[in-house]
C-alpha cells in the first residue's frame, strides 16, 4: 500500500513543554487512520503541525500526492490547503454569522480564481464560476445531509449539524487527506452512528481520513490502523484490536497499576 | 547642548512615563486602549488651573486636588462607559473609549474655552523658574553652580551655558520619581496591589479566590488617572500653557511609550516614556523640530510591526 | 418583492436626480456633503465592516487623495477626470505600502498603527512646505470642467458625487457577493478557519485595504475639486472618528446602514452647528450609547451581529489566559 503522509521525527516544544516528541507516523493512502491518546498527549498539536498552524521545531512532514513528495513543514495553512490537506477543529470553527451555504462556498476558495476585477465587472467567467461554486457547495451540503439548511445562519444550526457543516466546508477544498479532530465530541449516539457512516463514505470517495477521537466506539468502529500518543510520544501502533489490548495503552489511559 | 537636551528629554520623558503607566495598567487588566486617558491628563491640568485661579489654592494643594478629582473621574468613566461592556467584544469597548475621549475633550472646550491659557503667574512658586544647577564655560574653564549663576559670571561676554536645570525641572523629576515609587509600593506591597496583579494574570481565578474584580479595575483607573492628572499639571506649569487638545498628542505618545515598554508592564512603560521623551528632545534638536512628534509615531509603528511585545513584555503577551 | 425593491430604488434615484431643481444653495451643499461622506464611509466600511479590523487612519487616505488631486491640478494643470483615477491609484499604493507590513497585526495593534500613519500623513503635509505650502493650505484649485463647460455652482458637483456614490455602492455590493468578498467575511469571522479554507490572509487583507484606501482617496480628490481649498487640519484624526461614527451608527458591514449613518451624522452636524463644540460632545455620547445599547447599529445586517470577536490567540495547552468576554475552551 502506498502512503499519502509521512511524518518523520516531528518535535514541537512550547517553552519547556514538549507537546510532540519525535513522533513518526506513516499514513497509508485510502485508509481511515486513528490518532488516539489521553488529553494533552499532543494529538491536536500534531494536527496543527501538519496543517501549518504551528511549525514543528524539528522533523519532516511529507505529503505524497504526486510522485515527488512535498515537504509541508514551513508552509502556511493556505498553501497546505491548496496542496489538498483539509481539517476540522476540536471546537468547531465555522463562520457563525454567515449562511450555511456561504460557509461551504468559502471552502471553494483554493479551487477557484475570480479576482477583484471579475467581482466588480461581473465578467461571464466570474458568473460561471460563481454558479459552479454554488452548485458544488450544495452538493457537499447534500453529501453531509444538511442541504435543506443552506440558507440558515451557520450559528443557528444544532451542534451536530455545525460539525457536519465543518466537514462539508473541509470537503469543499477538495482534499486528498482529511484531518478530523474529535468529530464525535458532544454528539448523541444516533449522531455518532451517522458520523461513522459519513467518515466511511468520505474514505470510499477516495479521501484518506486521519482521525483524532476519544469515543472508542468510533475509533474501534471505523479505524483501520491506530497510533497512540502519550505525553507527546508514540507509545503504540497497530490494528484496533491489538492496540486495545496493549498494556502500555491501557496504562496510559487508566494510570499505572490499572487492569483492563 | 547635548547635556541640556538630555535633561529636557528626561523631564519630558518622566511626564510621558506618568501617563504611560495609566495606559499600561488599564490595558494589563482589561485589554482596553483607554483613549480617554489623554483627556484625563488635560482635565487634570484644567482642574489645577481652576483650583488656583478660582479657589486660590497654593500650588501643591491644587496638584493634590486635581489628582484626587481625576481619580474619581477615572472611576466614574469606567463605571459608566466601560464596565457595562466587560463581556462585549473588544472593538466595542475601544469605540466607546474613543467616544469618551471626544466627549471629554469637547466638554473641556465648552467649559474652559478653546484658547490656550497660562497658569496664573502669581500662583506658581517663584523659585520654579530659578536655576537649580548650571554648568557654564567661561574663559576655557567649566564652572558648576548650584542655584543661580553668579551675576559676575553671567555678565561675562565669553559665557557659554552648557547645561541649566531649573527648579521646575527638578520638581517635575522629583514628583514623577516619588509617584513612581509610590505606585511601585502600592502594586507590590499592598493587598489591593496584589489583587491588581492577580486580576491582570487571570481575572476568572482572581474572582474565584474572592477578589472583587470590578473594584480592582476601578482602583486601577483611579490610580492611573491620578498619575495622569499629575502629569497634566506638571506639563501645564512647565510649558505654562494649557489647552483642550493638549491631552490628545501626549496621550498618543504615552501610549506609544506603553507599547514600546511592553504593554501591561509598568516598569516598561516608565522606560518607554523616558526613551520617547529623550528621542523627542534629541530628535527636535538634531534631526528636525517640525517632525519631532513624528519620531514618537515612527518608533511606535516600528515597535508594533517588528517587536509587538515591546522591550519588557513577555512573548506570550504578543498579539500578532 | 424584488420588483418592489427595484421600484423603490428607482423612485429614490429619481428624487435624488431632480434634487438640484428643488433645492437651493445651502441644502444642495449639505446634500453634496452627505454623499461625499457616503463614499468615505462605504470605503472605510470595507475594513471594519467586511474584514473585522478597526482602521483608525482612514482620513490619511482621504488626505492623500485630496493632496494628490490638489497638487496635480494646481501644479501640472491636470484635468479633474484624469486626477480622479490617479488619486484612487495613489491611495491604493499607499494602502498597500501601509497594509503589507501591518496587516498581520490584529485588533488594537492594527488600529494604533493606522492611527499613527494618519498622524504622520498630517505631519508631512503640514511640514513639507515647499510642496504643500504647509498650514497655509492649497487655495485656488481649479474647478473641473466637462465638455468645455467649467463647473459653476453646486449642481454639477451634485451630479458628480451622486455618480460616485452609485459607483461605490455597486462596487461594495458586488464585492460583498463574490469570492473575494466572502474571503473578507471569512477573515472577519475566524482568521484561522479562513486560512484553512485556502484563503491567503495577508494578501486578501491587503487587497481590502487597497480598495478602502482608494475609495478614501477618491473622496479626497472630489473634496479638493469641490471645495477648491485644502489644508492639513481638514484631515485630522477626529475626521476618522467621525466617519467611524457613521458606520457604527448605521450598522457595521451594512451598505444601506453606512449610508444612513452618513446622512444622519451630517444632518446632525448641520443642525447642531449653532451649538458649537457641544455637537462633538453629543457625538461622543452617541458613540458611547450606541456601543452600550445597540452595538450592531441601526440597520444591522443579520450576519454581522456578533462580529468584532474578542481577540483570540493560539497558545499551548497549559496556562491559557481567559480574556473578558471570551468563551473558555481547553485545547488538548
Amino acid at each position: 500500500m502506498t502512503s499519502i503522509l509521512e511524518i518523520e521525527a516531528v518535535t514541537k516544544r512550547f517553552g519547556g513543554l514538549t507537546a510532540v516528541d519525535a513522533v513518526s507516523v506513516t499514513v497509508p493512502r485510502g485508509s481511515i487512520f486513528g490518532l488516539i491518546g489521553p488529553n494533552g498527549a499532543g494529538k491536536t498539536t500534531l494536527f496543527n503541525c501538519i496543517t501549518g498552524m504551528v511549525q514543528p521545531n524539528d522533523g519532516a512532514i511529507r505529503l505524497r500526492d504526486t510522485d515527488e513528495p512535498t515537504e509541508l513543514v514551513g508552509l502556511k495553512p493556505e498553501a497546505i490547503t491548496a496542496l489538498s490537506v483539509a481539517r476540522t477543529f476540536q471546537t468547531t470553527r465555522i463562520f457563525p454569522n454567515l449562511s450555511v451555504l456561504d460557509n461551504v462556498r468559502i471552502g471553494r476558495h483554493a479551487r477557484t480564481r475570480a479576482t477583484l476585477v471579475g467581482a466588480v465587472l461581473r465578467t461571464p467567467g466570474q458568473r460561471a464560476e460563481e454558479r459552479r461554486i454554488t452548485e458544488e457547495a450544495l452538493a457537499h451540503l447534500a453529501f453531509v445531509g444538511i442541504e435543506a439548511q443552506a440558507d440558515d445562519l451557520a450559528r443557528s444550526l444544532p451542534y451536530g449539524d455545525q460539525r457536519r457543516l465543518e466537514v462539508a466546508r473541509a470537503l469543499a477544498t477538495e482534499p486528498k487527506l482529511l484531518l478530523l479532530d474529535e468529530p464525535a465530541a458532544g454528539m448523541n449516539p444516533q449522531e455518532t452512528r451517522d458520523l461513522m457512516r459519513l467518515i466511511e463514505r468520505i474514505r470510499d470517495s477516495g479521501i484518506t481520513v486521519l482521525l483524532i477521537e476519544h469515543d472508542m466506539k468510533v475509533v474501534m468502529g471505523v479505524c483501520e490502523w491506530i497510533v497512540v500518543l502519550d505525553y507527546g510520544r508514540k507509545i503504540a501502533e497497530g490494528l484496533p484490536e491489538a492496540v486495545r489490548r496493549d498494556p502500555q495503552v491501557i496504562e496510559a489511559y487508566l494510570g499505572r497499576g490499572a487492569h483492563a | 547642548m547635548f547635556p541640556q537636551q538630555l535633561i529636557n528629554g528626561l523631564t519630558l520623558g518622566s511626564v510621558y512615563a506618568l501617563v504611560a503607566v495609566g495606559y499600561t495598567m488599564v490595558y494589563g487588566i482589561i485589554q482596553l486602549i483607554n483613549f480617554a486617558h489623554g483627556e484625563i491628563y488635560m482635565i487634570g491640568a484644567y482642574l489645577a488651573f481652576t483650583a488656583i485661579a478660582v479657589l486660590h489654592l497654593p500650588f501643591p494643594a491644587a496638584l493634590l486636588l486635581s489628582m484626587a478629582s481625576c481619580a474619581l473621574l477615572g472611576v466614574a468613566i469606567d463605571f459608566v462607559a466601560y464596565r457595562p461592556l466587560r463581556k462585549a467584544p473588544r472593538l466595542a469597548a475601544l469605540i466607546t473609549a474613543i467616544g469618551m475621549s471626544l466627549f471629554l475633550q469637547n466638554i473641556a472646550q465648552a467649559i474652559w474655552g478653546a484658547n490656550t491659557r497660562p497658569f496664573p503667574f502669581e500662583a506658581i512658586p517663584k523659585f520654579f523658574y530659578a536655576s537649580a544647577f548650571s554648568l557654564v564655560q567661561v574663559g576655557g574653564a567649566t564652572v558648576a553652580t548650584v542655584g543661580e549663576i553668579p551675576t559676575e559670571v553671567a555678565a561675562r561676554p565669553d559665557l557659554t551655558i552648557v547645561l541649566q536645570i531649573s527648579w521646575l525641572q527638578v520638581v517635575i523629576l522629583t514628583v514623577s520619581l516619588l509617584l513612581m515609587v509610590g505606585l511601585h509600593l502600592i502594586v507590590h506591597r499592598t493587598r489591593i496591589g496584589t489583587a491588581m496583579r492577580a486580576c491582570a494574570q487571570d481575572q476568572m481565578m482572581a474572582s474565584l479566590v474572592g477578589i472583587n474584580v470590578n473594584r480592582v479595575i476601578g482602583f486601577t483607573f483611579a490610580l492611573g488617572s491620578a498619575l495622569g492628572a499629575a502629569a497634566g499639571v506638571l506639563v501645564g506649569v512647565y510649558y505654562n500653557a494649557i489647552f483642550p487638545t493638549m491631552g490628545y498628542r501626549v496621550g498618543v505618545v504615552a501610549f506609544a511609550a506603553a507599547v514600546l515598554g511592553g504593554i501591561g508592564n509598568v516598569v516598561g512603560a516608565i522606560l518607554g516614556g523616558l526613551i520617547l521623551g529623550l528621542a523627542e528632545a534629541l530628535g527636535a534638536a538634531y534631526i528636525s523640530s517640525e517632525y519631532r512628534y513624528a519620531i514618537a509615531y515612527a518608533i511606535m509603528i516600528l515597535v508594533i510591526v517588528f517587536k509587538p511585545s515591546g522591550l519588557m513584555g513577555s512573548p506570550a503577551a504578543e498579539r500578532t | 418583492m424584488e420588483a418592489r425593491r427595484r421600484l423603490v430604488l428607482a423612485v429614490a434615484c429619481a428624487m435624488v436626480l431632480v434634487g438640484p431643481l428643488l433645492l437651493g444653495g445651502y441644502p444642495l451643499r449639505v446634500a453634496i456633503t452627505i454623499m461625499l461622506y457616503m463614499v468615505l464611509a462605504l470605503g472605510l466600511n470595507i475594513i471594519p465592516g467586511f474584514c473585522g479590523l478597526l482602521d483608525l487612519g482612514f482620513v490619511g487616505f482621504y488626505g492623500i487623495g485630496a493632496y494628490t488631486a490638489g497638487l496635480l491640478i494646481l501644479k501640472l494643470g491636470f484635468s479633474f477626470w484624469l486626477v480622479l483615477p490617479l488619486a484612487a491609484l495613489n491611495g491604493a499604493i499607499w494602502g498597500i505600502l501601509l497594509g503589507a507590513p501591518t496587516l498581520r497585526l490584529t485588533g488594537d495593534y492594527f488600529a494604533i498603527v493606522t492611527f499613527g500613519f494618519s498622524e504622520i500623513v498630517v505631519l508631512v503635509i503640514t511640514n513639507w512646505v515647499s510642496l504643500t505650502r504647509g498650514p497655509m493650505g492649497l487655495p485656488g484649485i481649479a474647478p473641473p470642467s466637462l465638455f468645455g463647460h467649467t463647473f459653476n455652482g453646486e449642481t454639477p458637483y451634485y451630479y458628480t458625487i451622486f455618480g460616485l456614490v452609485v459607483l461605490t455602492v455597486i462596487l461594495c455590493r458586488r464585492l460583498a457577493d463574490s469570492r473575494l468578498g466572502r474571503a473578507f467575511f471569512a477573515i472577519r469571522e475566524d482568521e484561522v478557519a479562513a486560512a484553512h479554507c485556502g484563503i491567503p490572509i495577508i494578501q486578501t487583507k491587503v487587497i481590502a485595504f487597497a480598495i478602502s484606501a482608494s475609495l478614501g482617496a477618491v473622496g479626497g480628490a472630489f473634496f479638493a475639486a469641490w471645495f477648491t481649498f485644502i489644508s492639513p487640519n481638514m484631515f485630522k484624526f477626529w475626521e476618522s472618528v467621525f466617519i467611524l461614527c457613521m458606520i457604527v451608527l448605521g450598522g457595521m458591514g451594512s451598505i444601506p446602514g453606512t449610508m444612513l449613518g452618513a446622512t444622519i451624522l451630517i444632518l446632525l452636524q448641520e443642525t447642531l452647528r449653532p451649538f458649537g463644540v457641544l455637537r462633538y460632545v453629543i457625538f461622543g455620547v452617541l458613540l458611547v450609547l450606541m456601543m452600550r445599547f445597540r452595538p450592531a447599529g441601526l440597520l444591522a445586517v443579520e450576519r454581522v451581529r456578533g462580529e468584532m470577536r474578542p481577540l483570540e490567540h493560539e497558545r499551548p495547552s497549559q496556562a491559557r489566559r481567559p480574556k473578558p468576554g471570551e468563551d473558555q475552551e481547553v485545547p488538548s
